[in-house]
């Protein structure tokens, strides 16, 4: 009696419950342990409503996972979405969710079995992961593909919190065996996980083996599955190496129905499933494979300008490797007046790559195209568009056609104000492509440039100012005043960089008969002295001696500085071999956008373990110390060469000039004694080791500089 | 709103009102299985309960919420987070196990000191009749020191999940008790 009247007491002060004094949190605790089923599932909505807005209801935990066993699937996938984001700050709770994990995971319900794996492999909590594994089980060899689809999933998950526990359980096994599977989402989904783990850890699972042996299965499960399966199992298919050239047939005519799938990466993975396979068949330029990939290509311009800039820089790789692909669709990329920027200069540069050389119409067409470019406002893409105008003359190599390019270029210089720097880069290619027959139009651009070396300060760039004081020297007979334009250059000397300061030298020592003596005297000295480029100061210590030596210098001179240039053959870069192989390999992944392979990514190299990692370093070690000792071999048999042509040269061995240069070049000899017992850090070393010796020679020849050596050649 | 208006009913009526009541004890007593006998009618074969099962029943129009907590050492610290709005308590003992009873006993009186079980009703059910050498309610009862318990309704009774023995009238008690102290 006495209990039930405590109790009507306490109920009695609760009819008017102190909501505020408590807070939010108390009330949601109380709607969680509420004795109607009702109210505690709106108090879990209202939890998660509080969680997404990212307020901390941490704290509810024990009050959420008393509801986590309903038979209400929504309660459910509300108490599983809140255990899943607070899982980590209550882990030794955790465990009381184990008993309904595992037994959601027999549940009737496919999705809630799904659920129940999914989130359990998910919490990033150890205790859990104990009694993970009869669960898993029975989710890989359930019935309904859904949940082994998600159990495949599962694996991966786990293998990346616990690698050995997912070893021990074997569900690797498994997931190999879940390879032959009849649903092709559990197909694409297997090779998912195996990709995922074999990137983490290589000798866990042979993925390559794997692939080998169940091309069948990837083909076969290719046309049934999911968009985004379809990229996985097409990545899969692009590291199978095919057998012989009628499989890789097989395979290209299997894929490529997908080349017209609305799905851009699917278009992309497609793209480089057919192009790991073409070496292998025997096609000539027009057969159909080509026009099929080509009108891939062209529909993924139809895309969101991202997905086009992706696509465009994947192209490029493409073109690299067949150059003639699209050269039909040169409309599809022209620039359109609202494209992005960063689209319209990678457009830019594939339409110079992708002109056909050899159709004169095209060709012309593409001129005029740039040539409206030039004219835009956007100074980037103007730039862009000045070189593209060089980089076509260049290619297409004809002398009526680069002439009609060079005008256009001169054309342009009169009527912008604020393009000398790309249009002297562009002239000066043109010019050192055509050669110096042609004779009006070497006199066009340095009568040009005689009008802008009037001017000061019209050059911005280092590659610019290099360019035109190259010009300056090569054809110094149709300039006036050539030593005031130069003497500018000279003036501002320590303040230009490496490119100028060795194009002036190279200048002023080829003219060094034309110009003041003095200058190059002053120059000299400006470049040993007072730069720190190293190539700089080597460059003007070799003329230095050369000018010094009495007797047959001129000739000397003449060789090094007027050899003959080599004809500019094409302005496009290009990637080296094995990097086009690696990128054509990696197409549609993120190395296509940066030309850079997956392996030298800092994530990737972060993953790889210690010993792979010291073994590579040792490697490398060995690989860059051959390569000195290559290189040092070569710098000793010119160094003799020279040497010998000196000895040669002075005719009487006035000691002091012989022994300077024994000084100067005996270095490279003593170089790789240094190097051999110190293998171990051979870069560093050797660096050091040259620089050393090179100051030492410096040191000695300023010494040694006093002018009379000098004074007599002039 | 229309769940505001039924839920605000419910309450009015105590329609949907649901009564808590956990079945605790040490490991292996067979909690699960009373709980799935009380449920189902029959036996499941059970494997340690890693965390709770929890069943909803209706007995005697009465909607029961039961809630079958692990027993484990490492999960017998947990318990206290079901006591809030907790009705009864029905504590198993597997009779058989005699080395265990001073801890059983230890933990139930530490239970019973929760100040969210003052108010609740307190069942124990002396399981595993049906085995050999098992001790009978009376010296259970005796073990456990249930006789120093002052202010609440307790009973004792001997059961066998396995046999079904024991389990309805136990149960046919704990109800009365929770009824007269709901109204």
């Amino acid at each position: 009696m006495e209990k039930k009247l405590k109790k009507f007491l306490s109920n009695a002060t609760r009819v008017a419950p102190k909501i505020s004094k408590k807070g939010e949190l108390f009330e949601l605790r109380n709607g969680l342990v509420s004795p109607y089923p009702q109210t505690r599932k709106d108090a879990i909505k209202k939890t998660i409503q509080q969680m997404t807005l990212g307020k901390d209801v941490s704290s509810l935990f024990p009050d959420i996972l008393k509801n986590i066993a309903a038979s209400d699937v929504e309660q459910k996938k509300l108490v599983y979405l809140y255990v899943m984001n607070y899982a980590e700050t209550h882990p030794e709770l955790c465990i009381l969710a184990v008993n309904t994990f595992v037994s959601d995971a027999q549940d009737s319900n496919p999705l809630i079995r799904c659920m129940a794996i999914r989130t359990m492999s998910m919490i990033r909590v150890d205790k859990i992961l104990e009694y993970v594994e009869i669960p898993l089980r029975k989710t890989l060899q359930d019935d309904n593909p859904y949940v082994r689809k998600t159990a495949v999933i599962c694996v991966a998950k786990l293998f990346a919190l616990n690698k050995e526990l997912c070893q021990e359980l074997g569900v690797l096994e498994d997931l190999v065996s879940a390879l032959e599977d009849s649903n092709p989402m559990v197909v694409a989904n297997a090779i998912a996980a195996l990709s995922d783990i074999y990137e983490t850890d290589p000798s866990v699972v042979e993925l390559p083996k794997l692939i080998q042996q169940h091309v069948s299965q990837f083909l076969l499960a290719l046309n049934e599955c999911t968009e985004w399966a379809r990229i996985v199992i097409l990545g899969a298919l692009a590291e199978y190496t095919a057998k012989d050239s009628l499989e890789a047939e097989q395979i290209i005519d299997r894929v490529t129905p997908h080349l017209q799938h609305v799905n851009a990466a699917v278009v992309l993975a497609t793209i480089k499933v057919v192009i790991a396979n073409l070496p292998k068949i025997q096609v000539n330029v027009d057969s159909p494979i080509f026009s099929k990939i080509s009108s891939g290509l062209v529909s993924l311009m139809s895309t969101p300008p991202e997905m086009q800039y992706v696509a465009l820089r994947n192209i490029r790789i493409i073109l690299e490797r067949y150059p003639l692909l699209l050269s039909r669709e040169l409309r599809i990329f022209y620039v359109k007046f609202n494209d992005p920027l960063y689209v319209k200069l990678e457009k830019i540069d594939i339409l110079v790559r992708l002109v056909d050389p050899c159709n004169l119409k095209q060709c012309t067409l593409l001129l005029a195209e740039l040539k409206e470019y030039a004219m835009e406002y956007e100074s980037e893409f103007v730039s862009k568009a000045i070189l593209a105008l060089s980089q076509l003359g260049v290619k297409f190599s004809e002398v009526k056609f680069v002439r009609k390019v060079l005008d256009i270029i001169v054309d342009l210089c009169q009527t912008r104000d604020s393009f000398q720097d790309d249009c002297m880069v562009a002239m000066c290619n043109l010019i050192r492509h055509t050669g110096s027959e042609q004779d009006d139009m070497i006199t066009q651009v340095c009568s040009l440039a005689q009008v802008w070396g009037s001017t000061e300060s019209v050059f911005q760039t280092d590659y610019a100012k290099c360019n035109y004081i190259w010009l300056l020297g090569q054809y110094s007979e149709k300039f006036s005043n050539i030593d005031k334009s130069l003497q500018v250059f000279i003036d501002s000397f320590t303040h230009e960089e490496s490119l100028t300061q060795m194009s002036l030298l190279i200048t002023v020592v080829k003219l060094h008969s034309v110009l003041p003596g003095a200058m190059l005297q002053n120059l000299l000295n400006l470049a040993t002295t007072s730069t720190d480029e190293l190539d700089v100061r080597d460059m003007a210590i070799m003329y230095w001696r050369c000018l010094s030596l009495e007797g047959e210098n001129e000739t000397l001179i003449n060789e090094l500085c007027n050899a003959q240039l080599p004809q500019v053959a094409t302005t496009l870069d290009a990637f080296s071999p094995e990097l086009l192989e690696t990128l054509l390999r990696e197409l549609s992944l993120l190395s296509s956008i940066y030309y850079k392979p997956v392996s030298t990514m800092t994530r990737y190299r972060m993953r790889t373990t210690n010993a792979v990692k010291g073994k590579q370093l040792n490697e490398l070690q060995y690989m860059a110390r051959d390569e000195i000792m290559k290189n040092m071999n070569e710098d000793n048999l010119l160094d003799f060469d020279g040497e010998s042509n000196f000895a040669a040269n002075a005719t009487q061995p006035s000691s002091s000039v012989l022994s300077d240069i024994n000084d100067l070049f005996d270095f490279a000899p003593v170089v790789p004694q240094h190097l051999q017992p110190q293998s171990q850090q051979p870069v560093d070393e050797s660096i050091q080791g040259l620089s050393l010796h090179e100051k030492h020679g410096s040191a000695k020849t300023s010494q040694n500089s006093n002018t009379q050596d000098l004074l007599d050649l002039f | 709103m229309g769940n505001f208006f039924s839920s605000m009913f419910d309450r009015l009526w105590g329609v949907n009102k649901e009564m808590r009541i956990l079945i605790l004890g040490l490991d292996g007593a067979g909690k699960t299985t009373i709980l799935y006998r009380l449920q189902m009618g029959e036996v499941v074969t059970t494997k340690p309960t890693i965390g709770f099962n929890v069943e909803t029943l209706v007995y005697k129009n009465l909607k029961l919420n039961v809630w079958d907590l692990g027993g484990q050492t490492s999960i017998r610290p947990y318990w206290r987070c079901y006591y809030s709005n907790t009705a009864a308590v029905i504590f198993v003992v597997d009779s058989t196990d005699k080395d265990r009873m001073a801890t059983a006993s230890k933990e139930l009186h530490m239970m019973l000191q929760e100040e969210e079980l003052q108010d609740a009703a307190l069942l124990v059910f002396a399981n595993k009749q049906d085995q050999a050498g098992a001790l009978s309610a009376s010296e259970v009862s005796k073990q456990l020191n249930l006789v120093e318990l002052k202010d609440r309704s307790w009973s004792i009774v001997a059961s066998s999940a396995i046999k079904g023995d024991g389990i309805s009238e136990g149960l046919d008690w704990l109800i009365d008790v929770v009824r007269e102290e709901q109204l």
